[in-house]
């Protein structure tokens, strides 16, 4: 086995940096994605609710919102691999004498920057539709969220290339969208608040591994942690979350590593 | 001339799953700075036998050393020295040429200095100089070939694989990528190991070939020496009705004048020439190894040891029989390929002998023996390009699917 090798990783980094940078109509698609649900879910539900959330609507979806566009893009980004396998780059890779380790590092930073990147992009959407209110709190947050994406993203990344290595049709992926991605989604909390949900949906909610980076992202935006999780709210969710994102990490380069070619 | 051996095999063996053998046993070596060709037909093991030697795939058995590196011990050098060109398009078509070259020269480990040079004396030999920063998208199939090629070519490496070339190619495409090849193996001072299909690509190219079938070596000579095995001309008899060619079978080959009558079937049956094969290496085992030699049209010089069509009819008529279903299908031959001395001047009194049967000619050919004719008559069938038989296409499906289930990680 070949050791870690920079050069590799900065190679397949780069590759994801300019691919990402160079498909504008899919980050103009994921943005418009996300400012739709914030204009129309965030005013129009936010009207029927009023100040229920001790605050706007808008608000308190925009952290959900910015989760679910990093939650999309990194998982797509991870299973890539198949198109990369389906298309050949991969043994291109393979072929050369670096480890599959270092090509999977690269795969998992380039897919948690480009992911993270379009988070930013909405955060200054929502920013700009009046969701988070300006001072220096939020000012100092946005440093944390930014690291926050980061972790979110890396083991979104790590799990789409655990799905895209053990896959080898991709026509597969549109299951794993239905009964994996979805469900992530809609238990994170976006939409609603975990405290006023029944039992057996606050139950699911904190197995999902996203409510927990939704929450850390909203603490981190607004200030505003659930109830739920008590005092240390913050700092279970950051621990819940590296500890995902580690266990995926850990999972995808597994995977990756053993896939055939 | 004292050559130096740049690729040693030692019996290489790939199994998928415990049962098909994609690459049974093979041993051969390649000399420095040579163009080594593998014929043969689809699913023959020249994609496994590559991809064991490039370190893509753990052989089930046997080894391997390039350039003096055991494709065990040292895979990674094994990698440094090699090329690989594969069958299919492995460019990032969303990148520029030249981001495809540097990115490669990056995973290979060249300095900046050293990428900026070598990429533009690699662009020359492939006249992309001037394309180079286009989108790889936008390039035709020969020059997404030609980018390929300079891009194994890029790390300075010792041996270059090229998996089926110029599969998939039009004509003049596939001519100027041959052209390429002989150039950069002479410019470049690079072995090169192709595999193909192609007869003709083999014997423009290679200055010696192997043949492969069932993953077994069934000749390996110079592309001449091969050629030379066959004296005489080759004469093909198509029949009006495949009665008609069964018939004549044992006719013509009692004529002393006829080193060999073959007979070419229709169908490309390859499961029926598999289960051929292994009835016919039944039968030599139970004979003790002399039963069936005597019935083998043989290479001379070829080594090759695996039986091919019985020479003797009657016997060849007893395989088929003991094979049911594909034996039948295998017996439907219209067409007879006799190996003739003097064919110009046997020809007439050929049709006389064939005419007074009372059985109807459709067509006569003659031509001098050609590495397709060599393939014929080590392996009993016409090699073809993908021919739209059920059988072949399900089972090139299959061994592609198990080459692919049984990659091991390096």
């Amino acid at each position: 086995m070949q050791p870690i090798s920079g050069q590799a990783i900065y190679v397949v980094l780069l590759r994801e940096l300019k691919r990402f940078w160079r498909a504008k109509a899919r980050i103009i698609a994921s943005i418009a994605q996300s400012f739709f649900f914030l204009l129309i879910l965030g005013f129009g539900i936010g009207g029927l609710f009023g100040g229920a959330l001790g605050g706007n609507y808008l608000t308190y979806i925009a952290p959900g919102i910015i989760a679910m566009s990093l939650l999309f893009a990194s998982v797509f980004s991870g299973v890539s691999v198949i198109f990369d396998r389906q298309f050949g780059f991969f043994k291109e890779m393979l072929v050369a004498p670096v480890s599959r380790t270092s090509i999977i590092t690269g795969k998992i930073l380039g897919g948690a920057v480009t992911a993270s990147i379009q988070g930013i992009l909405i955060l200054v959407v929502s920013t700009v539709l009046g969701a988070f209110f300006i001072d220096l709190r939020f000012a100092l947050g946005i440093f944390g969220a930014i690291g926050v994406m980061l972790l979110i993203t890396a083991g979104f990344v790590g799990l789409g290339v655990a799905i895209g290595s053990a896959l080898t049709d991709f026509h597969a992926f549109q299951l794993i969208t239905t009964f994996v991605m979805w469900p992530l989604f809609m238990l994170s909390g976006v939409f609603f608040p975990i405290d006023t949900a029944p039992l057996a949906l606050q139950i699911a909610m904190l197995l999902d591994p996203l409510f927990y980076g939704v929450e850390l992202l909203r603490f981190c935006l607004t200030g505003y942690i659930t109830p739920l999780l008590g005092l240390l709210g913050p700092l279970i969710t950051l621990g819940v979350l590296s500890g995902f994102s580690l266990a995926m990490i850990v999972l995808g380069t597994y995977l990756f590593s053993r896939a055939e070619a | 001339m004292n050559r130096i051996s740049i690729i040693e095999v030692k019996e290489l063996t790939k199994v998928f799953n415990g049962s098909l053998t994609a690459v049974d046993n093979i041993s051969f070596t390649v000399e420095e700075g040579e163009i080594f060709g593998f014929l043969g037909p689809n699913g023959a093991g020249k994609t496994t036998t590559l991809n064991m030697l490039a370190t893509l795939l753990r052989p089930t058995s046997g080894t391997a050393t390039i350039n003096g590196h055991d494709i065990h011990k040292d895979p990674d050098s094994v990698r440094r020295s090699i090329g690989f060109v594969f069958q299919d398009p492995t460019l990032d078509t969303e990148l520029t040429g030249r981001e495809n070259l540097d990115f490669h020269g990056r995973l290979y480990g060249l300095t900046k200095k050293e990428r900026k040079e070598r990429i533009e004396e690699i662009l020359k030999v492939v006249q992309l100089t001037d394309r180079v920063d286009a989108f790889v998208k936008t390039y035709s199939g020969g020059m997404k070939r030609r980018l390929e090629i300079a891009r194994g070519l890029l790390h300075y490496p010792k041996v270059l694989f090229l998996d089926e070339p110029t599969l998939g190619l039009d004509p003049q495409t596939r001519r100027a990528i041959w052209d390429y090849i002989l150039k950069l193996n002479q410019e470049q001072n690079v072995t090169i190991i192709l595999t193909t299909h192609y007869t003709e690509e083999a014997d423009h190219l290679c200055n010696r070939i192997q043949i492969i079938d069932f993953g077994k070596i069934v000749a390996l000579d110079t592309t001449e020496n091969l050629k030379a095995t066959l004296k005489g001309d080759v004469v093909g008899l198509t029949f009006k009705e495949p009665s008609d060619a069964k018939k004549m079978l044992p006719r013509l080959n009692q004529l002393e004048w006829v080193q060999s009558a073959l007979p070419v079937s229709g169908t490309n049956n390859q499961v029926g020439m598999s289960q051929m094969m292994q009835i016919m290496q039944r039968m030599r085992g139970m004979a003790g190894g002399g039963g069936m030699d005597g019935m083998m049209p043989s290479m001379a010089g070829s080594g090759g040891s695996l039986p091919s069509m019985p020479k003797d009819p009657e016997k060849m008529t007893a395989v088929m029989k003991a094979m049911g279903e594909h034996g039948e299908q295998l017996m439907n031959f219209r067409q007879i390929q006799l190996l003739v001395d003097n064919a110009s001047q046997r020809l007439p009194e050929l049709v006389k002998i064939v005419d007074g049967s009372g059985v109807e000619l459709e067509s006569v050919q003659m031509h001098k023996p050609t590495l397709d004719d060599v393939f014929l008559s080590v392996t009993g069938r016409r090699i073809r390009d993908e021919s739209g038989s059920m059988i072949q296409m399900f089972r090139r499906f299959r061994t592609m699917r198990q080459a692919r289930g049984g990659t091991t990680p390096h």
